[in-house]
């Protein structure tokens, strides 16, 4: 089983869709450029990545003096990578895998480890190998801090990064017993990391040792297998398990589809991951040039969430460049509306959905919108973004026909139809 | 601050509101019941240790399953023979003194989940076969018809506030809950809002009309508080501070959730618990003392949980991994103070846990029936018992 292509030239509406949901939002002109192009060819190129950062990122977490400042300048450095990165869809995947491989800055205070993390998840964004991308972050220091792995000692065995590994990054909850997550940490026993440790350490990078001495190397049974498992052999077993398959691509549905996926179309890309070994790409070239992707009950039915909402929004306004305090107030703004970059509430990772909306988030979408069209501060525009651009749709929002440019900007931002991709 | 201008502003756009609710909310959409009870549910996420909470310091088979993390004797503070508080909760013992903090021992359900989330949705839906989307505190609202008589200070809107088609607001904070339209769109803003949509639009312009309403009604009343507590820094806090503030508004609210988070003490278990329990020891008696001064602590109760309790003995982080069962707290003057229930036999153990006696669905009934006056049967899905826990 095999997901459907798309079997038209993408339309402006098409265009429009596909920018929406893989680069946060569009302009007129990036829409156009796509018009009359075949789906998959399209979704090859937006895969490509080249490892083009932003062109002039003026944050430095490593400039910061405590370790709070570096944690904002660690946030406002990917906020300006997704603003204005020429590779939106490597960003937009490294914040869905953020979702997924969750860490968080309440226990993860040292930059070199967050940069790293970042960088594996770009690095991985469309990687072609998910066992590849699991032990890349399981041997982070960031993750190994996260999930205490770090103390994970033979005879003594810490099971949190054991659980969440199967329970979250892999299987979910199901395939495994109790018994699983007691043998998975004893073979996970003696990662962990030097260096970067204590308050004062926060910009010495720290590296991962496997420390020999603290693996417990006796008989496991893990996933219904039995042998003297290590760490690499659990990260296998539980990447490669056909309901990891499942479960990411219902996630990676989730990011491009549908809040809500159907359990067909997300049978078919992870009939397309079994057969490619957990080849990412290959699956998100196939999601993203499908018949599903590109169904018109599929328009719109993703609420985005704050950090999408925002990048979103100043995207389809063209990206106008923003002074360096004002991306790093953003940050704050979108935590403010429950999205803080780096800092789920819990290592589950932010549920998203309808969970996005309540009085206090629409509030603060409001009052975003305002800023950003009416206030004093507002970014000066060459021209008010077009009804394509901002909602995917050639008509404009009724009631904003006879309002200025500025005024049909902002109740468009403030619409329920801006706030779905 | 709004002015008066602003508010009939606000509220008409309110009024106009009301449209396109669920039926059930609409019908009793405006009534403000003051005078009514409130209950406000403290959620320590993150599965509280509930054997470092309340310490059985006379029992040495605690003692040895922890040789670095226990609580030494001499620290606890005691509440009998055998149990004691840990030391960081010490804001809270004059509320022990005064016969109004109970303890609720050993609560669980059956066939615990050592997974945060689903254990966390159990204790939301109250349903631990997890068949059940829907929150407990949201059936309530199902059941006394208010959109807006339970609330959340804060971001994100828990499961247990989550009904089939409508979530209970959070209020991020209460200064700026107010709507502000730009001079001139508010015709075009009706408009837009009005137009028909379908699927995740329409729930969008239904949650969007309904924010317009909650947050004319708090502005309407919310100058009625005067503070009457110094409260601490931190978001905890504020969220208690702004719950008081709810509920001297007197805008309808009957539920209240906060929550704390951090309590996964994995590694290191002894700071990282000692600085939450004190954060939330520190905050609740401000919020006791804010609710006494105002004279309005008659009418309020809190209750606390955590997802699950820890695995006995310590691991080797000088921490402790999941396990099943700890314990609840009900503070206010209409709780009847003490430790309810036996405490775990820690000889006895099920896989490393404690075996949960009570039931946490008998603990949230009597909060129903004997605070809130509901049904609690229609609440729970079935009849539960628990400990008299309410003078």
């Amino acid at each position: 089983m095999t997901l459907p292509p798309h079997p038209f030239p993408l339309t402006a509406e098409d265009a429009a869709h596909f920018l929406r949901r893989t680069a946060f939002g569009p302009t007129d002109a990036q829409i156009h450029a796509l018009v009359g192009q075949d789906a998959r060819a399209v979704a090859r190129a937006a895969l490509t990545f080249r490892g083009q950062g932003a062109p002039d990122n003026p944050f430095d977490p490593s400039q910061g003096v405590t370790p709070g400042a570096m944690l904002q300048l660690t946030r406002a450095r990917w906020l300006y990578e997704l603003l204005y990165s020429p590779e939106p869809l490597r960003e937009k995947l490294a914040l869905t895998w953020s979702n997924h491989f969750v860490v968080g800055t309440d226990k993860v205070r040292n930059g070199p480890s967050l940069a790293g993390y970042l960088t594996l998840l770009r690095t991985h964004a469309a990687t072609d190998s998910f066992e590849t991308f699991a032990r890349a972050v399981a041997q982070s220091p960031a993750m190994l801090r996260y999930l205490d792995n770090d103390q994970n000692r033979r005879g003594r065995p810490n099971e949190n990064f054991s659980r969440e590994l199967l329970e979250l990054f892999t299987t979910g909850i199901g395939p495994y017993s109790e018994a699983d997550v007691h043998e998975g940490a004893r073979a996970l026993s003696g990662w962990t990391f030097t260096g970067g440790r204590g308050t004062r350490q926060f910009l010495e990078a720290p590296r991962f040792v496997f420390n020999r001495q603290q693996h417990d190397d006796g008989q496991k049974t893990y996933l219904g297998q039995r042998g003297a498992f290590t760490g690499e052999d659990v990260i296998r077993l539980a990447a490669t398990h056909p309901q990891t398959a499942t479960r990411v691509c219902f996630k990676l549905h989730r990011a491009f589809v549908r809040d809500t996926p159907d359990a067909e179309a997300v049978e078919g890309s992870a009939a397309t991951w079994r057969r490619t070994g957990g080849n990412v790409r290959a699956v998100l070239e196939e999601l993203l040039s499908s018949a599903a992707f590109y169904a018109p009950e599929q328009r719109s039915s993703i609420i985005r969430s704050p950090v999408e909402f925002v990048v979103g929004a100043l995207r389809s306004l063209g990206a106008p460049r923003l002074e360096a305090e004002r991306v790093l107030s953003l940050t704050q703004t979108a935590g403010r509306m429950g999205q803080l970059l780096l800092q789920p509430d819990t290592v589950k990772g932010w549920d998203g959905g309808r969970a996005w909306i309540n009085d206090a988030t629409l509030l603060g979408r409001m009052q975003l919108a305002a800023a950003l069209t009416l206030g004093a501060k507002a970014p000066r525009l060459p021209a008010a973004p077009t009804p394509l651009a901002l909602l995917g749709q050639a008509a404009p929002l009724p009631g904003t026909e006879r309002l200025s440019a500025a005024q049909r900007t902002y109740l468009t931002l403030i619409s329920p139809e801006f706030q779905l991709a | 601050m709004i002015t008066r201008r602003d508010f009939l502003k606000s509220a008409a756009l309110a009024i106009a509101a009301t449209s396109g609710m669920p039926a059930f909310l609409a019908r009793a959409a405006a009534q403000a019941q003051a005078g009514d009870t409130t209950l406000v549910v403290i959620q320590l996420t993150g599965g509280n240790d509930g054997l470092n909470t309340v310490v059985p310091y006379s029992n040495g088979a605690y003692y040895a399953a922890r040789p670095t993390i226990a609580i030494p004797r001499r620290d606890v503070l005691p509440l009998t023979e055998d149990l004691g508080m840990h030391p960081a909760l010490k804001p809270l013992t004059a509320l022990w003194d005064a016969g109004q903090l109970a303890w609720m021992e050993n609560v669980g359900y059956p066939n615990p989940n050592r997974s945060h989330f689903a254990s966390m949705a159990i204790w939301h839906t109250a349903d631990p076969t997890q068949a059940q989307a829907d929150g407990w505190i949201g059936r309530i609202a199902e059941q006394i018809g208010d959109p807006f008589c339970a609330s959340t200070p804060g971001v994100t809107t828990p499961q247990a506030l989550r009904a089939s088609d409508f979530s209970l607001p959070s209020i991020g904070a209460l200064d700026t809950f107010q709507v502000k339209l730009p001079q001139g769109v508010e015709g075009a803003f009706q408009q837009l809002m009005d137009a028909p949509r379908r699927g995740e639009a329409e729930y969008l312009a239904r949650a969007t009309r309904q924010m317009l309403q909650n947050t004319a009604r708090v502005q309407q009343n919310a100058k009625r508080y005067r503070a009457g507590a110094t409260y601490p820094d931190g978001s905890f806090a504020a969220q208690l501070r702004d719950a008081a503030r709810l509920i001297a508004a007197g805008v309808g609210q009957r539920v209240l959730y906060v929550s704390l988070g951090g309590f996964d003490t994995h590694a290191g278990q002894r700071a990282e618990q000692d600085e939450l329990l004190g954060t939330l020891a520190a905050g609740l008696a401000a919020f006791q003392q804010d609710l006494d001064r105002q004279g309005l602590a008659e009418r309020v109760v809190v209750m606390g949980f955590s997802e699950f309790g820890r695995r006995v003995a310590e691991n080797g982080s000088a921490g402790t991994d999941h396990g099943q069962g700890s314990v609840m707290f009900a503070l206010g003057h209409a709780v009847k103070g003490g430790v309810h229930g036996d405490s775990p036999d820690l000889e006895a153990l099920s896989d490393g846990d404690i075996q949960y006696r009570q039931d946490f669905r008998g603990i949230y009934a009597t909060a129903l029936t004997g605070w809130l006056n509901l049904d609690a049967r229609e609440v729970l899905g079935g009849t539960f018992g628990g400990p008299a826990w309410l003078a």
